[in-house]
């Protein structure tokens, strides 16, 4: 039987829903969270990651050490509470059918529902392309594209990135032992749409409340251009082989380039899909709609809205063969952003991550109150809301495919 | 007289970087053969003393140099035998300054060198070398400059260093011809050494006596290279970096290290500009003839060697994209390696951002 | 019968020992079982081709092991760990209407070897890890000489265990205030092999071709690659003339000569135990995928208290055979280090028994990368040898 007062609300993905968002809001109001019976069972912010490479049997560049033993002590922890508790990370959509009869069973008699929150594959094809790029592969636009849209599915990117982003798939991996209604599936709004829409349609479904919890409206846009992309690309062809280690690469190519300089250029043209593949993504979708539709999961939101909008507002702009008067002005701007750096004009990087990574670092309790500092200052200090930025990425990082 | 003093005074662009870093290393070596080269202990060649002589501002730096020449005049007036003094920049000296600067030798023998290359490689050059110096200006602009500005008592800088005649009137008055040395660089293709050892010759130097070799020279770089250094001074205006980042960061690590290093297409004088730079080059050779000064090497060096007819020009204020994409993309990662490499000011800071760093990505 | 069917009665069928391959078995099943239907039981989640096939080829080489099903069991009630293709499902007949979704099915025979030696490598992990953790090893120390000098073995990590072993066993002591010092010399790229298979015996859990590119990238070598570094510091502590190069296994130095002055004991002492297995590539990189697994399965301690019995295991299922040699793109750096080692142990003057020119990476005719068939049979025959 199961006992019907405690729920289990498992959140798998997919990556780039806001799934990082809601997991800050969970981390940061936990304590309050617990009062009113609802648990996310964290002492720190990347727990649950840790617990998912630990189901996975994921190794991690050394991460994973931390990992031993992550899961069964977060399902110990869910088994004793009385009312709800609450798994989020985004790299559980990859488990596979053996590890998600690991992963329910853990959680004893508990009612059990997942969670998938999900996004059009026209936004996020290309989105994960970038992701690459911004991990130091060097794989073009198109042959990312073909190794995706191969039916056969060979290799580990076309694997990881269905394991993550098929959303029939993950549902049925995850949810075929469950009844429909425990099986909820969040739609990411159009572009357009109010920005609190998604996180209000979070809270409805994980059973929080969403005016008293999220009391930021707006997030950064971090997603490069074509010609800033072609540019990262280009950098990772030649700092690979070892010119560059990683933690170098983490610190002056990812943070200081990418998240804090190239991102922010406005007026390149954005990453669309080539029209053949945006017709096929289309299609596939159409064939994800029907088949969700049949299944009568409990959907917040639209099924609509993973149907991709009509083409035609922008031209796709080819990376592989980029505009190479964008490439060179990306490229200029780059070498400035590390000469100033160098200079010290803008304040060191380093000094600012470590304040950054300090507060992390501190994440029990007094952690807490230190980030709620920070955000409350964030708007007056530019310097507290660059640090702020780069927490949020560390953490997001953490999502990331390997 | 007991003492002996060549005086090398430019021009820039004519192996001088070499040649000093040559005297510099073997100085002991030229010491024990009676030849001094006189550094200070800061120095490691005479462009100090040679500002405080020209009283050009050069980015904040002519109030560090104060009372360096007369410094330097009283380590020559110390030593015996031979004396080489050696800096490009001399050359713009003002007929005050020569002066100033021959009078605190008037007790020496006075031996005056410049050397020359021609105009078809000169402007190109000095070109690069004022965009290294942080200045904009295109070579179609710089050019137009060179051609319209006047050659005889010029107040442009580039006439200042490099018009023959005009250096030798201002620097040679009261010398008699025999002292006075014209250094002619090899056209290309002549032997590595040929250079040096046509300065050796002017010094009365043998080369055997500087046996260690030099590892320094200002190379040239590539059109598409400069192209980047020009887009980066326009940006770099507004970012603020002081001239001493400059140095380091664009001369040394950008330029000298990496964009030097890459082999770029050539920066040469257009075609039509052949005829002007002939004409402007057979007026020195003539004025040489004509002077007496004695000539080491060839005055046909001076004469451009135009290129093979039919080869196209390649515009160095629009070069390929691709190319300049390429150099930036040097850039980036010579300075994102200069910036891992820096030392960190907290410690084991690095360690620590390392080993979070690791928890972010493997691979 | 349902696609959920037919894999349960082939599964049931290779847990019994069956060895038919999947599309055989489809085609021939109604002959020998007839058209009832089978009874799932409801919770049974329908294992992977890799998974089926690895039992199928387990069976081949162990079914009439009464504990076979336990390994059949283990293997299927998991899925391969860490980084792979995902689990797929088995071929079906097109016509018969499938899932839409999810990885494309795949013929079991047609599964590539790098998916089912993932598959092993899980089972392997649980079987190691199913056994009760042993108390901790008693470390004897091998006897040292300490009044007379003794000897002292460097260099390549598992020719250097060897010696050490077949010295010990002839009687010699290690140590003393002022040994001979042995310094074991491999052809380059074998030594890197050496120190890699030392390194994952330790429970490093880096491939091969990373472990070179790194090494490739970098100024230094591996302290136990170091040749020059070891020698000279062993040159100053104990004087040029005690620093013995021997290169090549080959060569026709009796190394128990150059320490026989040193004294021999005349009691027998025991050997200590050898430190670096000669293992084979194969099985090296399959050790380095358990490590992979057991770093995130277990604490550090326990991966060390597992890890000796698999080596031995492993030793004893995969003879040594040719070594490997280093990838292309990293010949080059191999030659020209290696002459530089050359050069360097050249100009200190140290007693050189072989020609130095062994130095020199071998590389023709050598594997640049450990076979993936190889490392299949030998994750196969380990798992046979755990689950007895």
């Amino acid at each position: 039987m199961r006992d019907r007062s405690r729920r289990v609300l498992v959140h798998v993905g997919t990556p780039k829903t806001g799934t990082s968002f809601v997991q800050d809001v969970l981390w940061l109001n936990r304590e309050s969270l617990a009062r009113q019976g609802i648990l996310y069972p964290a002492d720190r912010f990347d727990e649950h990651f840790l617990a998912a490479l630990d189901l996975l049997e994921l190794p991690w560049g050394g991460l994973e050490r931390q990992a031993v033993g992550a899961w069964d002590r977060l399902a110990a922890r869910i088994r004793d509470w009385s009312g709800t508790a609450i798994v989020s990370h985004e790299i559980l959509a990859t488990a596979t059918r053996q590890q998600v009869r690991r992963a329910l069973d853990s959680f004893g008699d508990a009612e059990v529902h997942v969670v998938l929150s999900a996004r059009d594959l026209v936004r996020q094809i290309p989105a994960e392309w970038q992701e690459n790029v911004k991990h130091r592969r060097t794989l073009g636009y198109r042959q990312f594209l073909d190794k995706v849209t191969d039916p056969g599915r060979n290799g580990e990117l076309a694997s990881w990135f269905w394991g993550v982003q098929e959303v029939p798939d993950i549902l049925d991996r995850w949810g075929s032992r469950l009844p429909a209604d425990q099986v909820h599936l969040i739609t990411v709004p159009k572009p357009g749409a109010p920005r609190r829409l998604l996180w209000e349609r979070f809270a409805a479904v994980l059973g929080l409340d969403a005016a008293a919890l999220a009391p930021e409206t707006t997030r950064a846009n971090t997603s490069l251009g074509v010609p800033e992309t072609a540019l990262v690309r280009r950098i990772n062809e030649r700092v690979n082989n070892g010119v560059l280690r990683n933690e170098d690469y983490r610190l002056f190519v990812r943070e200081l380039l990418v998240h804090r300089s190239l991102s922010l250029r406005t007026g390149s043209a954005r990453l669309l899909l080539p029209p053949d593949v945006r017709s096929w993504a289309v299609r596939l979708s159409e064939s994800w709609i029907e088949e969700l539709h049949r299944r009568g999961y409990h959907v917040e939101g639209s099924l609509e809205e993973l149907r991709p909008d009509p083409d035609g507002r922008a031209p796709f702009t080819d990376p592989d063969r980029p505009e190479e008067r964008d490439v060179s002005d990306a490229a200029v701007h780059a070498v400035v952003t590390l000469l100033e750096e160098l200079a010290n004009v803008s304040g060191s990087l380093r000094a600012e991550l470590e304040a950054t990574y300090v507060e992390l670092e501190r994440s029990r309790s007094p952690w807490f109150r230190a980030k709620r500092r920070l955000r409350l200052e964030a708007g007056r200090r530019p310097a507290v809301g660059r640090a702020l930025a780069a927490y949020r990425r560390v953490r997001r990082s953490s999502s990331r495919s390997a | 007289m007991s003492r002996v003093v060549y005086l090398h005074v430019g021009a820039p662009k004519t192996g001088t970087t070499y040649l000093q870093d040559r005297l510099s290393l073997n100085r002991g070596s030229l010491a024990r053969h009676g030849v001094t080269y006189p550094l200070g202990l800061h120095q490691s060649d005479h462009f100090g003393p040679a500002l405080d002589l020209i009283k050009v501002p050069w980015g904040g730096l002519q109030h560090d140099v104060e009372g360096q020449w007369d410094a330097l005049s009283a380590r020559v007036r110390r030593a015996d035998g031979t004396v080489v003094v050696s800096h490009e920049i001399l050359a713009a000296a003002k007929p005050g300054q020569v002066r100033r600067a021959m009078a605190g030798l008037e007790d020496s023998e006075v031996h005056l060198v410049y050397s020359a290359r021609d105009l078809a490689r000169q402007i190109p050059a000095e070109w690069q070398e004022s965009i290294k110096h942080q200045r904009k200006v295109g070579f179609a602009g710089f050019l137009k400059q060179v051609q319209a500005a006047k050659r005889t008592r010029p107040s442009l800088w580039f006439w200042r260093v490099q018009s023959l005649p005009d250096v030798l009137t201002r620097w040679s008055r009261g010398l008699p011809p025999e002292r006075v040395h014209l250094v002619t660089v090899p056209q290309q293709g002549a032997p590595r050494d040929l250079l040096w050892q046509r300065y050796c010759r002017a010094f009365g130097i043998d080369p055997a006596w500087a046996p260690q070799q030099s590892g320094r020279e200002n190379a040239s770089i590539g059109a598409a290279e400069t192209y980047l250094l020009r887009r980066l001074n326009r940006r770099l205006r507004a970012a603020g970096l002081t001239s001493e980042d400059y140095r380091l960061l664009i001369r040394e690590v950008v330029v000298h290290q990496t964009l030097a290093r890459r082999g770029g297409t050539r920066v040469t004088l257009p075609p039509a500009a052949f005829p002007w730079a002939t004409e402007v080059a057979e007026e020195w050779v003539e004025w040489v003839q004509g002077s007496g000064i004695q000539v080491i090497g060839d005055v046909a060096d001076l004469l451009p060697v135009p290129p093979p007819p039919g080869q196209p020009w390649a515009n160095p204020d629009r070069p390929p994209r691709p190319e300049m994409v390429d150099a930036a993309v040097d850039a980036i990662v010579a300075l994102a390696l200069e910036a891992a490499n820096r030392p960190d000011p907290s410690g084991n800071l690095g360690a620590r951002l390392g080993r979070m760093a690791r928890r972010l990505r493997p691979r | 019968m349902s696609y959920q069917q037919a894999v349960w009665a082939w599964n049931q069928h290779l847990r019994a020992g069956g060895v038919t391959p999947w599309r055989e078995w489809l085609r021939t099943r109604p002959e020998g079982g007839g058209t009832d239907d089978p009874h799932v039981p409801a919770a049974w989640v329908p294992p992977g081709a890799a998974q089926l096939e690895f039992v199928r080829l387990a069976a081949l080489l162990g079914a009439h092991d009464p504990r076979f099903v336990r390994l059949a069991d283990l293997a299927t009630g998991r899925s391969g760990p860490g980084r792979g293709l995902a689990q797929q499902p088995l071929w079906w007949p097109p016509d018969v209407p499938g899932r839409r979704f999810g990885a494309p099915p795949v013929d079991p025979s047609q599964v590539p070897a790098e998916e089912l030696v993932r598959v092993g490598v899980g089972a392997l992990v649980e079987l190691l890890l199913a056994v009760p953790e042993p108390p901790p090893r008693v470390r004897r120390r091998s006897r040292t000489a300490r009044w007379r000098s003794g000897y002292v073995v460097e260099g390549a990590p598992v020719t250097r265990s060897a010696l050490r072993r077949s010295l010990a066993e002839q009687g010699y002591a290690e140590g003393g205030r002022r040994p001979r010092v042995l310094l074991a010399v491999e052809p380059f790229d074998d030594l890197l092999a050496q120190v890699w298979s030392a390194r994952v015996q330790r429970g490093a859990a880096v491939r091969w071709h990373g472990f070179v590119r790194r090494w490739a990238g970098r100024a230094a070598l591996p302290p136990a690659a170091d040749l020059p570094a070891l020698a000279r510091s062993w040159a100053d502590r104990v004087g040029v003339d005690r620093v013995h190069v021997l290169v090549g296994a080959d060569s026709s130095f009796d190394p128990a000569a150059a320490v026989r002055p040193a004294g021999r004991r005349e009691e027998g002492v025991a050997g200590p135990e050898p430190e670096v297995r000669d293992l084979s590539p194969a099985a090296v990189d399959v050790l380095r995928r358990v490590n992979a697994v057991l770093s995130v399965r277990v604490a550090p301690e326990r991966q060390r208290s597992v890890l000796p019995g698999l080596v031995d295991d492993l030793a004893r299922v995969a003879p040594p055979g040719p070594g490997l040699t280093v990838p292309p793109p990293f010949q080059d750096w191999a030659r020209s280090r290696a002459e530089r080692i050359a050069d360097e142990l050249r100009s200190g003057d140290y007693p050189v028994h072989g020609s130095l020119e062994g130095i020199l990476p071998r590389v023709a005719g050598l594997r640049t990368h450990p076979s993936r068939q190889d490392a299949l049979a030998v994750v196969l025959a380990a798992c046979l040898r755990q689950v007895r």
